[in-house]
Parts: structure tokens; C-alpha cells; sequence
């Protein structure tokens, strides 16, 4: 792997003016100087705490848009993250496409029943034509206008489209479609084509509802395939998604991703969500200033284990190394708390204070250490 | 001791050559293959290749030669799966390539097993395996199961979505003395903890060794919920299952 400088992005600017959480978001995005660094996560922030918080429980908070919508804006309200995500799940898509759903209840997301497929081959796929309509995907469209309304101008409003590759898994089971990568490229291949057309649709249907960016989550994830997988059946596809959908994407995939991180910066996505079991700085040196790096806040073994002080480790580990949007790395566990979750948004403005403060003594920063509530 | 020359097939000395790096397993596959048949070598590399019809095809042609169904299961297709086992540990395959390697293997397996159970061999353990409520990801705990059924264990897989109750009564029911919980989800994680208690609560804690994995579960985080070890992958397992067998006995 070439080794390149260490990257441009991250460009804090202590002479750019103050920020709204959605300059700055769409900033970083596009690799732009920020009066901070982004605190944002890209996929779900929703907690049993916050369920609580503003009576908008799982599973109806999955299904009902003004639910969603209410759960969601706690990532603002209550957390004080420059973004809004209001997919908690990635179920929305598979759903409408007639996948059997276990919604679970308060304490768990909702998950497809991947023993029971859908499809077996590539002729089975059908995208309904009215597949925007679905009750399903109407909630996340409804939730994000309803969010604009009340947040647009404050906040990035960040929606979800899932990847062709992660609806494989859901419609025609995990193991099935894997087999099928090895027994017949080609079908999946034309799985993957067909496919696509609800990851464009859907994410151009929520840019009319007033989404300011997508994630794009495709579970091509180290745990289950090779970056030459992600090379031989996805970059192409994502670089058409880059081009298709006319706003920042960003490309979420978990587990170990170094891999594959060359040919993701190669997609022209604006940013990638990735996880902790990749280094801040080894993944920096990979992307470089080609793309964005969002994350990769530790879930299980910090935001959902440990306390404030390790989380603040991690982020600064993280502004450190130069990336340009902190957060958690996935989806954040449902019993994960509050205080945890504040602590990212408190250590980001920590971290630059400091800084400020390093370079320019006696001078202190002009943002105070609190969430933006 | 025997030299990589002594085995006649040229893919398992590639396979050798090429992916294996520890030193005492490449000592101990050596001995292995070099002692083992050249027709279960041949078997041997078409399950590592994934090739499951000539492994169902050579399962069968050497049972009618009157071959030892232990010594096809053994010497042919537990040897094999060792191999693929470390080729994924170490990131040379992923699990595209185990699932058609472990397609050969129940292939062969297939015409196996009836013999061995009604010939009366007795399993080297009895494992419950099973992903935790409110997970419905299995793809890791089926590899597990397969391996370790190809490593002579008799295991009873209860599927996703595993209550704590669940897993006590097959415990109780099969009299198993190995309980393997898998969750892939943050969110069900907890439920791995909280079958841990129920069989506290249920006074069934010390007749079962407890084993978890799952990617995002940690040794530490098996360690704080009280299980008996945690494994990172299905080799792992293996090795666990075997360990907390021997530390049992």
C-alpha cells in the first residue's frame, strides 16, 4: 500500500466564524475548513434513556414517523451531535421489499429474518414500482421532512439508503449470498445491478424530503469478505452511487476495513464511517484527503462499558490523528448512556480549546464545555 | 520425523508451504498428511478447495472400498478442515470460502454419520449451541458447530433467537456439559450475560462450561459476564470446546 502524507483534511481554522452544526457537518464532508470538528454519527444514536427521555419508544419509533422523528432530534437536543440521523435501523428498504421482519421491542433493533428469504436468483428481484409509498419507507421520509422543518437550519440532517450489497444478505439469506459470490459471480453481479435502483431511489427521495447527506451503510465487512470482494463487486457501484445521488454520501462498513480503505477512497463517496478495530492513524495515512473518515468511538468495549474519561480518550485518539468527523462507530447499543454519549461532543470542544489555547496563550476558547442544549 | 516431501499430494504441500506459519503446525500437518493415505490426502484437498461434489463423490468411493468411515472423517475431512481453519484465523480465506468448504464437508459428513451412530462411537463432547435472544445472525455460530462436530463433538444447535430458558432446558434435556452462545448484535450481547445468571438462578451454573463469541464480544467482556472462554473464531471454539472439556474431566 503506498504510503501518502498525512492529509489536508481536518482543516480547523481558527479564522473561519462561528458554525451551525449543519455548515460545519456538510463542511467536513466536502473537506472544507471548520471552526471545529464535527461530532456526528451517521447511524443511529437512539437509546432506551432517550426512548424514555421523550416517550418515543422502539419498535414504534421505527414505524412512526413523528416517533422517529422525536427520537432522532435527541441527538441534538439532548446529546448536542451536529447531526440528526433518524434510521436507526437498516430494515426500512427489506421491509418494503417484502423481507419478514422481527420488530422486537424497546430493548432491541428491529431485525429481517434472514433464514426466511425472499429471492433465490437474480431473476427473482423486484423492485415494486410504488416501493416508495411503503409504509416503511414513507416513516423515514415523513420523520426527515418533519426534522427540516424543525432543525434544518441548525443541524445536517443525515438520512440512510442501504447498499445493494446488505439487502443481498437480507433477501436472499447471509450464507445463500455468499455461496453465490464464489458458485456464480456473474448472477450476483446482476443481484447487485438490479439492486441499486432502490439504493438511488430511496436516497434521492429523501434529498426531496430535506436530507443534507446519506450514509450508505454495504456490510462488506472484514469479518465476512476480502477487500478484493469489495474491489472485484462493490467500488464500481459505489462510485456510481457517488455520482448518481447528489449529495454527500457517506459509506458505512463495520469491522476491519484497512483492506479495503485504497479502494473506498476511490469511490468519490465525501466521507467513510468506519470502525475500531482500525487504527485512527493507520486509516488516516490509507485515505488520506481523498475522503472524509468518520468515527470510530469504540461501542461495545467503551461507549457501552466504560466511562466518560475513555470515551474522551478515544476522541481525542481520534482528533489526534487528524480525523475530520468524530463519533461512534456504529450504531450505538441501545442501553449505552447519556452521560457517555454528551462526552463526545464535550471532549471534541475540550480538545480544541486546548489547542487554542497551546497555540495562543492566555487566550481560552469562545464555545463552553456544554452540550449545545 | 517426517519431511513435507512424504506427502504425495502436491496441493496439501502447497497448501502447507503457502499458508501455514507457525511453526508447530506446520510440524504437526506434516506428520499428519505424510502418515495419512495418498486417497485421503486427495480428499483432503478437495474439501480444502471447496469442492463438494468430488468430496461427496471420494467419500463414497472410499467407503465401498471398505475405508474406515473414522479414518475418511479424521485423516480426509477433520484433517482438511484444520487447514481451512488456520488459512481464515490467519485472513488468507474469508467466509465465502469456509461456507464451501464446510458445504464439502457436510457433503462428506453426510454419508459419515450414520455409520459412526450406528456403530455406537461416542462423541468427545456434547455441545448446546445457539444464538441469544433477539439475534437472528447465525453464520458464525453455524461454522462453529460445523467444526465442531467435524472435530468429533455431538452438538445441538437451537438455532437464533435462543431464550435463556431455551438453552437450560436443552442443557437439562441432552445432558450437555458445553453451552455455546454466539450474538452479533451490541444489543444482544446482554443476553449472553443474562443466560449466565439463569443458570446461576436455576443452580445449573456448574454443569456446563460456558463458552461465547460473536463479533463484537471481547475476552473481556466474557470475562465481566462470567463466562468460561470466549473464542474469536470457529478454530477457537474448537480449541476452547477441547480445553474446557479436558479442564472438566
Amino acid at each position: 500500500m503506498p504510503k501518502v502524507s498525512m492529509p489536508k483534511v481536518s482543516v480547523v481554522d481558527e479564522t473561519v466564524p462561528a458554525m451551525t452544526g449543519r455548515e460545519r457537518v456538510l463542511a467536513a464532508l466536502g473537506r472544507l475548513p471548520v471552526d471545529r470538528t464535527p461530532v456526528c454519527n451517521p447511524t443511529s444514536v437512539a437509546t432506551v434513556e432517550l426512548m424514555d427521555l421523550v416517550d418515543a419508544p422502539f419498535p414504534a419509533a421505527n414505524r412512526d414517523p413523528e416517533l422517529m422523528a422525536r427520537l432522532a432530534a435527541t441527538g441534538y437536543t439532548e446529546l448536542g451531535f451536529d447531526t440528526i440521523m433518524p434510521v436507526f435501523s437498516i430494515i426500512q428498504e427489506s421491509s418494503a421489499l417484502g423481507c419478514s421482519i422481527q420488530w422486537e421491542q424497546k430493548d432491541n433493533w428491529p431485525t429481517v429474518r434472514m433464514n426466511q428469504p425472499i429471492w433465490k436468483t437474480a431473476d427473482d428481484v423486484h423492485i415494486p414500482t410504488d416501493v416508495l409509498a411503503h409504509p416503511d419507507m414513507r416513516c423515514v421520509l415523513d420523520a426527515i421532512a418533519i426534522l427540516k422543518r424543525e432543525y434544518g437550519d441548525e443541524v445536517a440532517i443525515v438520512g440512510k439508503t442501504m447498499g445493494p450489497w446488505s439487502l443481498g444478505y437480507h433477501c436472499f439469506g447471509v450464507e445463500p449470498f455468499l455461496l453465490m459470490t464464489l458458485d456464480d459471480p456473474d448472477q450476483t453481479k446482476a443481484i447487485l445491478d438490479r439492486l441499486k435502483k432502490i439504493t438511488i431511489d430511496f436516497g434521492v427521495a429523501q434529498i426531496e424530503a430535506g436530507a443534507d447527506a446519506l450514509t450508505l451503510p454495504d456490510h462488506a465487512t472484514g469479518d465476512l469478505v476480502s477487500g478484493e470482494y469489495y474491489e472485484r463487486y462493490l467500488r464500481d457501484l459505489h462510485i456510481e452511487f457517488a455520482q448518481a445521488i447528489p449529495i454527500p454520501l457517506i459509506l458505512h462498513i463495520c469491522g476491519r476495513t484497512v483492506d479495503r480503505m485504497e479502494y473506498i477512497a476511490q469511490t468519490g463517496m465525501a466521507a467513510f464511517h468506519y470502525d475500531s478495530k482500525n487504527k485512527p492513524a493507520e486509516s488516516m495515512e490509507i485515505i488520506g484527503d481523498r475522503i472524509s473518515l468518520v468515527g470510530n468511538i469504540n461501542n461495545p468495549e467503551t461507549l457501552f462499558s466504560k466511562g466518560p474519561e475513555v470515551v474522551r480518550e478515544e476522541v481525542y485518539g481520534n482528533l489526534e490523528a487528524g480525523v475530520p468527523l468524530v463519533g461512534p462507530e456504529c450504531a450505538i447499543p441501545l442501553q449505552t448512556s447519556i452521560e457517555n454519549l454528551r462526552e463526545i461532543p464535550l471532549a471534541v470542544r475540550d480538545w480544541h480549546r486546548e489547542k487554542d489555547q497551546a497555540q495562543t496563550e492566555p487566550a481560552g476558547s469562545n464555545e463552553p464545555s456544554r452540550p449545545a442544549n | 520425523m517426517a519431511e513435507l516431501t512424504d506427502i504425495q499430494n502436491e496441493d496439501i504441500r502447497y497448501e502447507i508451504e503457502e499458508y501455514l506459519e507457525r511453526d508447530e503446525e506446520i510440524e504437526r500437518n506434516i506428520e499428519l498428511f505424510a502418515r495419512v493415505s495418498p486417497g485421503m490426502q486427495d480428499l483432503a484437498a478437495a474439501l480444502i478447495e471447496g469442492d463438494n461434489g468430488a468430496v461427496d463423490q471420494m467419500t463414497r468411493d472410499a467407503l465401498e472400498k471398505g475405508i474406515e468411515a473414522t479414518e475418511i472423517m479424521d485423516d480426509g475431512l477433520i484433517a482438511g478442515m484444520g487447514i481451512v481453519g488456520i488459512k481464515f484465523r490467519e485472513n488468507f480465506i474469508f467466509v465465502p470460502e469456509v461456507l464451501a468448504c464446510a458445504r464439502a464437508m457436510k457433503a462428506g459428513m453426510t454419508h459419515i454419520e450414520p455409520i459412526l451412530s450406528a456403530s455406537g462411537v461416542k462423541p468427545v463432547g456434547k455441545v448446546i449451541m445457539g444464538t441469544v435472544k433477539g439475534d437472528l445472525h447465525d453464520i458464525g455460530k453455524n461454522l462453529c458447530a460445523m467444526m465442531l462436530r467435524g472435530s468429533g463433538f455431538e452438538v445441538i444447535d437451537l438455532g437464533v433467537d435462543t431464550s435463556p430458558d431455551d438453552f437450560i432446558d436443552a442443557v437439562e434435556e441432552h445432558g450437555a456439559n458445553l453451552l455455546g452462545m454466539s450474538a452479533l448484535l451490541t444489543t444482544t450481547m446482554p443476553n449472553m450475560a443474562k443466560t449466565v445468571e439463569a443458570f446461576i438462578d436455576a443452580d445449573l451454573r456448574d454443569e456446563v462450561q460456558i463458552m461465547v463469541g460473536g463479533a463484537p464480544v471481547t475476552q473481556e467482556f466474557a470475562d465481566d459476564m462470567g463466562a468460561d472462554g470466549y473464542g474469536k473464531d470457529a478454530l477457537a471454539c474448537v480449541s476452547l470446546a477441547k480445553e474446557l472439556i479436558g479442564a472438566k474431566a
